[in-house]
Formats: C-alpha cells, sequence, structure tokens
C-alpha cells in the first residue's frame, strides 16, 4: 500500500563500530556519546529512549550524518559515511535517509505539495514525476484534498503526516524520527505511530527517539541512553 | 537542484515577503532610473547637437561679419560710414593662398524686406553663388526646380530661389515657381524651391527653409557692390555677411581654420568676424560626451553601490529570519552549492525587477522631462533611450545582484546544517 516494499534482510544495514562525540566547552571535554557499538538490521524498528540530555539527540543526529563523530565508524550499507565530504554527505542524506522531526520543519511559505517535493528537488527528479510523486504520497497519508494548503492551514497531525510524507519522497530505506509525536496530543500521537508500524511493516528501517516507554513494545530492537552510554536492550 | 526548480523555489521565497522584496530593490531602481533617464536625455542632446553641427557641413568653415560693440563703432567712427566685416581683400586672400579649398562661397546680407502684401516678413534675402547648394546641404524640392547659375546676374531678369518655409510664408498653398517676390522694391521671379533636410541655419542664423537666394551679380547691380544700412546716422558697410569654406578633406580643416584665424588676427584691427568650425565643435562635443560618460558613470557606480549595500542588507536579514529554513533544506539533501545558488539567484533576482522597474521608471522621466521642458513652446530637451542603454542597465542590475549577493548566499551556505537546523 505505501511505498516499494523492501525485502527484510540479515545484513546490517547500519553497523556503529566505537562511535563516539564528544564537545568541547570552555576547555572541558563532554562525552555527548561514549563509543558505542550497534548493528541496525534492514527493516528494524529501533528506538532509542532514555532521559533528556541523555544523548539520544546526538545520536540520531549522528544517524543523520547532521554532525560528525569523533571517534568511532559509521557503516551504512557497508560503507563508512561519516567521513564523506560534503556533497557525499548530502547525497547520502537525500537518498538514503528521511527525517522526521518533533516539530515537523515544514516549510510555511510553500504548499503541503511543495513540501512534499524538496527532497525530490535535490534529488534532480523531473518536476512533472516529483509532483506525481508528491501527490500519491499525500493521497496515500489522506491529505489528497489539502495539495494546495499552506503547513499553518492544517492541524498539528496532518503537519506530521506531511513531514512523513516528506521523508519518504526520495525512497530512502531509513527513516529517522525524533519525538515525532512529542508534539502532538495523545491520540494523533497513535495515529503518526500507526503509520510508523505501517512503514516498517512494509519494509523501511525506522530508527526513532522517544522518551515515552510505551513505545518499546512496537520496536523491534531497542537502545537506552543514560549520561552518554548506549545499552542494547 | 534543476533550473526550473532553482527558479520557482526563488520565487517562493521572494513572493513571500513581497512588499519588503520590492522596498528592498528600491536603491537600484532609483539608480538605475536615473542613470536611464540622463542617458536619454544625454543622448538625446548628443544627438541634436551633433545634427545641428551636421547640418552646416562638417567639412566648412564658416565665416561671417560681426558687427563690433556700439562703443567701439562710435570711437571708431570719424566718418558716417562704419565698415566692418570680411572684406573683398580677405575673400582674395583665401582663393589665392588657401590650397586646401574645395569651394568658396560667399553669402551677402541684402538687408532688404520681403513683403506679403503690405506686411514685413522675416524672411531674409541673401545674394549668392551657384555653388551655395553644395556648400551648404541644401537640396531642390521639386523637379521644375533649378539653382541660380552663372548667367543669371547677367540679365534683367532678376530671379530667385525660395525656401520651402519662406515659400509656405510668401504663397501659401499655391505653387511657387513662376511667381513674383518683391524683394526691395524689385521683382524677382521664382525659379527654384529649396530645402534644408537637417532644418539648418545659414552661419547658424538664418533657417535655409526661410531665405531667399538671388545672383550675387544680381544685387551689385541693383544695390552697389557694398551694402549699405542707415541706423543712427550711420551707414555700414560690409562686403561679405558670410563665407563658406568647404576643406578639400576632412583632415586639412584644423590647419586650414588655423591659417584663417591667423590670417584674420593679422588682418583685422577689430573682432568683426567670427569663425565657426562645425568639425571642431564636432570634436568638442565628442569631449562633452566623454566628460559626461565619466560623470553619469559615477553617479551610476554611487547610486548602484547604495543600492546593492541595501541588497546585502536585506539578504542578510533574510539568512538569518531563515536560518531554519536552511538547516531543514540541508538536512533533506541540500548541498552548501545548492543553498549559495538558491540565495544568489534571488539576490540576482530582486536587482533584476529593480533593474527593470529602474528602466520602465527612467524612461517615464525622460519622457517627463521632455515634456516638462518643451511647455513654454521653446524647442525642449529631446530624450533618446538606446536599447544599449537598456542592455547596460539590466546587466549592471545582475551584477550588481552578484557582487552584493555572493557574500550573503556564501555565509548562509556556510551555515552548519544542526545549528541551523536548532535556530529559533
Amino acid at each position: 500500500m505505501l511505498t516499494t516494499s523492501i525485502e527484510p534482510s540479515d545484513a546490517p544495514l547500519i553497523e556503529l563500530r566505537g562511535l563516539a562525540k564528544t564537545y568541547e566547552a570552555g576547555g572541558v571535554q563532554i562525552a555527548a556519546l561514549r563509543p558505542t557499538n550497534l548493528v541496525v538490521r534492514s527493516g528494524s524498528f529501533l528506538t532509542v529512549m532514555g532521559p533528556s540530555g541523555s544523548g539520544k539527540s546526538t545520536l540520531l543526529n549522528l544517524f543523520g550524518l547532521l554532525i560528525r563523530p569523533t571517534g568511532g565508524r559509521y557503516l551504512l550499507k557497508g560503507k563508512e559515511v561519516s567521513q564523506l565530504d560534503d556533497d557525499a554527505t548530502s547525497a547520502v542524506r537525500c537518498h538514503m535517509i528521511g527525517m522526521v522531526f518533533q516539530s515537523f520543519n515544514l516549510l510555511s511559505h510553500l504548499t503541503i505539495l511543495e513540501n512534499v517535493c524538496v527532497p525530490m528537488q535535490y534529488a534532480r527528479i523531473p518536476r512533472t514525476k516529483m509532483r506525481r510523486r508528491a501527490r500519491e504520497l499525500l493521497d496515500q497519508f489522506g491529505l489528497g484534498d489539502r495539495y494546495k494548503s499552506r503547513p499553518t492551514q492544517l492541524s498539528g497531525g496532518q503537519c506530521q503526516r506531511v513531514a512523513i510524507a516528506r521523508a519518504l519522497a526520495n525512497d530512502p530505506p531509513v527513516i529517522l524520527a525524533d519525538e515525532p509525536t512529542g508534539n502532538l496530543d495523545e491520540k494523533t500521537g497513535q495515529e503518526v505511530l500507526q503509520i510508523f508500524q505501517e512503514l516498517h511493516r512494509v519494509g523501511k528501517t525506522i530508527i526513532m527517539v522517544t522518551h515515552n516507554p510505551i513505545y518499546r513494545k512496537y520496536a523491534t530492537q531497542t537502545v537506552t541512553i543514560h549520561d552518554g552510554r548506549a545499552v542494547e536492550g | 537542484m534543476r533550473p526550473l526548480e532553482m527558479t520557482v523555489t526563488v520565487y517562493a521565497s521572494l513572493t513571500r515577503h513581497l512588499i519588503r522584496s520590492l522596498l528592498a530593490t528600491l536603491g537600484i531602481v532609483l539608480g538605475i532610473a536615473a542613470v536611464v533617464a540622463m542617458l536619454a536625455i544625454g543622448e538625446g542632446g548628443r544627438r541634436e547637437a551633433l545634427r545641428q553641427i551636421e547640418s552646416q557641413g562638417v567639412d566648412n568653415i564658416i565665416l561671417h561679419s560681426i558687427k563690433p560693440s556700439e562703443g567701439n563703432v562710435q570711437q571708431s567712427s570719424r566718418s558716417f560710414t562704419q565698415r566692418y566685416g570680411i572684406t573683398q581683400a580677405d575673400f582674395d586672400h583665401v582663393r589665392n593662398v588657401f590650397v586646401n579649398v574645395r569651394l568658396l562661397v560667399p553669402v551677402m546680407d541684402v538687408r532688404r524686406d520681403i513683403l506679403v502684401g503690405q506686411q514685413t516678413t522675416d524672411i531674409e534675402a541673401v545674394a549668392t553663388i551657384p555653388e551655395f547648394l553644395d556648400a551648404t546641404r541644401c537640396r531642390l524640392v521639386d523637379r521644375r526646380s533649378r539653382f541660380i547659375k552663372p548667367t543669371d546676374g547677367k540679365v534683367l531678369d532678376p530671379v530667385c530661389v525660395v525656401g520651402v518655409k519662406a515659400a509656405r510664408k510668401l504663397f501659401g498653398h499655391l505653387d511657387p515657381l513662376g511667381k513674383t517676390v518683391v524683394i526691395g522694391n524689385v521683382s524677382f521671379r521664382v525659379i527654384g524651391l529649396m530645402e534644408s533636410p537637417g532644418g539648418g541655419r545659414l552661419a547658424g542664423q538664418f533657417e535655409f527653409n526661410n531665405i531667399v537666394c538671388m545672383p550675387i551679380e544680381t544685387a551689385r547691380s541693383l544695390w552697389g557692390g557694398v551694402t549699405f544700412r542707415m541706423g543712427r546716422g550711420i551707414a555700414e558697410q560690409v562686403d561679405y555677411d558670410f563665407l563658406y569654406i568647404a576643406a578639400k578633406e576632412i583632415d586639412a580643416i584644423p590647419g586650414t581654420a588655423g591659417r584663417l584665424r591667423a590670417y584674420l588676427k593679422a588682418a583685422h584691427t577689430q573682432a568683426d568676424y567670427e569663425v565657426q568650425v562645425p568639425y571642431e565643435l564636432m570634436q568638442s562635443a565628442r569631449k562633452t560626451r566623454r566628460i559626461f560618460t565619466i560623470v553619469m558613470t559615477s553617479i551610476a557606480a554611487i547610486s548602484l553601490l547604495v543600492g546593492g549595500i541595501g541588497i546585502m542588507n536585506i539578504m542578510l536579514a533574510n539568512i538569518f529570519e531563515r536560518t531554519r529554513e536552511i538547516g531543514v533544506r540541508r538536512a533533506l539533501g541540500a548541498r552548501k552549492r545548492d543553498i549559495l545558488f538558491q540565495f544568489l539567484a534571488e539576490s540576482v533576482l530582486l536587482t533584476t525587477i529593480g533593474g527593470g522597474l529602474g528602466v520602465g521608471l527612467g524612461i517615464g522621466t525622460a519622457s517627463v522631462a521632455e515634456t516638462v521642458s518643451r511647455m513654454g513652446g521653446d524647442a525642449g530637451l529631446t530624450a533618446v533611450v538606446t536599447t544599449e542603454s537598456i542592455v547596460v542597465a539590466l546587466a549592471v542590475s545582475v551584477i550588481t545582484g552578484i557582487t552584493f549577493g555572493t557574500h550573503p548566499a556564501w555565509k548562509a551556505a556556510q551555515l552548519d546544517p544542526l545549528t541551523a537546523l536548532r535556530h529559533e
């Protein structure tokens, strides 16, 4: 029903080998993420849990190549991606990773159709094909009659569905979600979570940061972080 | 990002704050408008000056007699006759000594009234020789027309050639050929109709189209070899009022003019002549134009600098305001250069729109200036907008956009994706 189904595989999609991130503030080294080993197989639903400031977002930003690690390796489909140059990093973000944010991060001056098109613009998809794909995705998320609406005209749940559609635009194997239900009420949050479950069912690899322990039951794999130390399970 | 997508994206960003975007371009609009308007007026003035100069004949040196000031007259006039201007001796000297002269055409102002009914007119009667037509770039209008011939002055049948404007005044819409014009109580038969295509003037004074020409021999036989005119009890004696000296080639003009001036300075004790050299005027018009161009370029540079700084300012504010958008775009796969080009394209589009509006405003201003300057009924300014000036104005707008947009766009591209994404 949703996007092209990806066959579940035993091959590791993501492999972290001693991946670490240290910040320096006022001459003091702060370990945001201590050396972490982790294997995420294709088709997994990984939840990253832990209290605020524990390093969940740091791990997600490392997954999303928004920051560079200070140590260790990050293999995506067997290829080291943490030390690529800016163009190559952008290409990985464009084609391999879809991002969903807590605050949606839709561009308010664009229609929702145009918002969904943004990642495809950077993938240089021809305009007609791009708009057709965007319409298909919005149709799937029940927004078929709202193409021309602006994000400000939509409810929180609708905005998050647009954001998910945008994350899926280039059909990436990995979806990263940072507290995707954090800004939504419980009922809407549940609806959004169902979408992620559906995506997981069709083969997407989901990595979701949450501090809501209830979501653990949907996950095939959980990492808990305490004080920058990631522990599986 | 594909160019089409870039255009759509940039357009969407600019129309988001339409008024602000337009205000940001105001400096460019006014700068370009000032440049286009001034260029148009300058070009109009230049063409008008060149037309006037060329209508005198670029290869001519024109000498004309000037009556010395009144004070001079009384001091110098022991007799009742005041003699001044170009003399027969001057004429002979030029004819016998100057080598690079193709034509030497004397013109006398016969100073006789021409009447229409009982009314005097402003039509001037002059006496000259057949080469007049060649030297002054005038031409015959009617196929039956002819100019005066060397034999015309020798017969007792006074003939004349009439300028088109004079013909209208004298005969209205009737055919002037064969009709009679009365000049100082003598009837002249009209044998030709002539016009000056550039609307030129005889030594910059009498309009060629508003004169009547007769053979110099006719004038002499009717009114004597010299011209007398009574005024405050003093008679004036002028051999020739004008002398057209056509050079064999343009290059010989400066030398010939120099020798002529030197000769006249030595031969005349008073400033009773003027030497007009259209070629020199043309050279000085070119020089004036160069100065004008330098002044214009300076004004344009200053106004575009001001406009460009305005654009840079608004783009920097824009980028600060849209930092989060930049972060989102980077997170969704935009490369640094995608961001760079997006913001650069925005500033170039802004300045180009500003340039376009400026061109429109400039053309409008020039035409208003033209209309206002002509309100008094005088021949005022002429504004000529050239395609070249429009192309230059738009090109300069684009260059301004690139120059002042690069720094903000580069700054935007260098933003750290995560920091930008977290920007509130």
